[in-house]
């Protein structure tokens, strides 16, 4: 069962094969034979997993369903608040509080009848993409225990990877989602700016922050986007505009696409099997008819900067009180960040954020003028061994911090849509992976490219050598 | 000491990118005109592509 996917196990469920009991049970069972090891989880909900199961059971022997996730087990990074259980944002203890309401995402993932089996491991604050956190134990790579498994939604991906649960929500500030995807081998979306609620997600970056789904198909992935996208009342920058049908653009044809491989930036200084990986992903896309070029970009360099100093004004404001009260609680990596950010000043945020606007403009203009989507890589080596991300020099660490999200980061300043998908693995056996950007609200396009890469190829069908 | 004077080096260096790219921003350029880059990119997008 664990192999399945969300598409997979939902029709399952309601064909009567399986159960939301047996599906459940069956996750709960392999985060306890694995996660001692993986440390995917801060807090799993058995109890509340396996009543909501029930539940879902009895409504189904009486002919209800609650939607197209009915039974599904998932799980949510610990900045989600769900109601009733802890929420740490991976900090060092982990009864930061507990929330009285679920957030919209995950509300409305109940709705369709997902299960929730509990709280995902996560980089302390969400605040860096290796996926260590040293209160809560490192994830591992499932791939590779002892190599990161990137974040910061580093429980996300290892969850999905390793089957504990079939699929998540990450959040993406710098590349939170996309970087975990791609060093765990699984799909991760994060969303245009404003099409997913973060109402109830603990904020690290209002301008920056994305909610998105987690999974081990770009299918899954639509599935879980259609739910959770769409308007909230509760979460001011959420968009107003009717969400189309995700699923339904998945035909598996890209003929004519026009697809732009960026010659500048994305391969710079990439490790050769990212880079061979990469492209030969394009090829794929490109023997399935779409029209793949080489394009010029408007220099993304200048969007990441621009995107990480709001990124730090803003975190740091979100987190003051912690780092004014109780600093020696947090991580000295992380606490350098936050200090870095309180060093900004007005005059320098508020005219990044002037300048984002015109840089957003100018490269939406000028680059969807020439293609349809861009495909570029999202890290810039295979997963590092986790010693990297965690020894040395603060300063130090901070600068492999940024250069390990230089891919990903150019695309929260800009907000739009950008998938990543598993395209191989090194020679080491770690998995390797590619981006679709798209325009703004363009899911359907981007989620297109994803799944008829998919089709043509069986990397997402490959497991980890866990059991 | 060594961290500090790192900090410091970073924080020029993040904010090196306001002295060359934002002497020139309109009046009107303000936060908000983000969003309607997004709208305006939405708007184009359909339509846009070619579809399944």
């Amino acid at each position: 069962m664990t192999g399945w996917t969300v598409e997979g196990l939902a029709t399952a469920i309601r064909e009567g094969k399986v159960s939301p009991v047996e599906a459940t049970q069956e996750c709960l069972g392999r985060i306890g034979r694995l996660d001692g090891k993986l440390r995917a989880f801060i807090t799993v909900d058995e109890v509340g997993a396996l009543a909501t199961a029930r539940r879902l059971e009895a409504e189904q022997r009486r002919g209800a369903w609650r939607g197209p996730l009915h039974g599904v087990p998932l799980a949510f990074k610990d900045l989600c608040f769900i109601r009733g259980l802890p929420t740490s944002c991976g900090t060092r203890t982990s009864e930061y509080f507990i929330a009285e309401q679920d957030c919209t995402a995950v509300a409305r993932l109940a709705a369709a009848g997902a299960v929730t089996l509990g709280k995902l491991n996560m980089t302390e604050l969400a605040m860096g993409p290796f996926g260590d956190n040293a209160h809560h134990g490192h994830a591992q790579n499932p791939w590779r225990p002892g190599h990161c498994s990137g974040g910061s939604s580093s429980g996300s991906g290892v969850a999905v990877a390793a089957g504990l649960a079939l699929g998540a929500l990450g959040s993406d500030t710098g590349g939170s989602i996309r970087l975990p995807a791609a060093a765990c081998g699984i799909v991760g979306l994060k969303p245009t700016y404003g099409l997913v609620s973060r109402a109830g997600v603990m904020p690290l970056s209002w301008s920056n922050d994305h909610v998105g789904p987690m999974a081990r198909t770009v299918r899954d992935c639509a599935l879980l986007l259609q739910v959770v996208a769409g308007r909230d009342p509760l979460d001011a920058t959420s968009s107003p505009h009717p969400v189309p049908e995700y699923r339904a653009a998945l035909s598996g044809v890209i003929r004519g696409l026009r697809v732009g491989v960026p010659e500048n930036y994305f391969f710079q200084g990439v490790h050769p099997e990212v880079e061979a990986a990469v492209r030969e992903a394009a090829e794929v896309i490109a023997g399935l008819s779409a029209q793949v070029s080489e394009i010029r970009l408007p220099d993304p360099q200048t969007m990441s900067d621009v995107c990480n100093i709001v990124s730090r004004s803003e975190g740091s404001t979100i987190h003051a009180r912690l780092l004014r009260e109780r600093p020696h609680e947090v991580q000295p990596v992380v606490r350098a960040r936050l200090e870095l950010g309180l060093q900004i000043p007005a005059y320098d945020y508020l005219q990044a954020l002037r300048l984002r606007a015109r840089l957003a403009r100018a490269f939406i203009t000028e680059v969807f003028a020439q293609v349809d989507v861009l495909v570029a890589p999202v890290i810039p080596e295979p997963a590092p061994p986790l010693a990297h991300a965690t020894e040395g020099p603060v300063h130090e660490l901070v600068v492999r911090q940024g250069r390990f999200s230089r891919l990903t980061r150019p695309f929260n300043g800009l907000g739009l849509p950008a998938l990543s998908v598993p395209c191989g693995f090194s020679s080491a056996g770690l998995p390797l992976a590619f981006q679709v950007v798209g325009r703004p609200f363009d899911e359907a396009t981007v989620l297109r490219v994803g799944e008829a890469y998919q089709r043509a190829t069986d990397w997402h069908t490959r497991r980890p050598p866990l059991d | 000491m060594e961290e500090s004077r790192a900090q410091q080096a970073e924080v020029a260096a993040l904010l090196g990118v306001i002295e060359r790219m934002a002497a020139d921003l309109a009046l009107a350029e303000e936060p908000s005109r983000f969003i309607a880059a997004l709208e305006a990119g939405r708007a184009a997008a359909e339509g846009a592509a070619p579809s399944a």
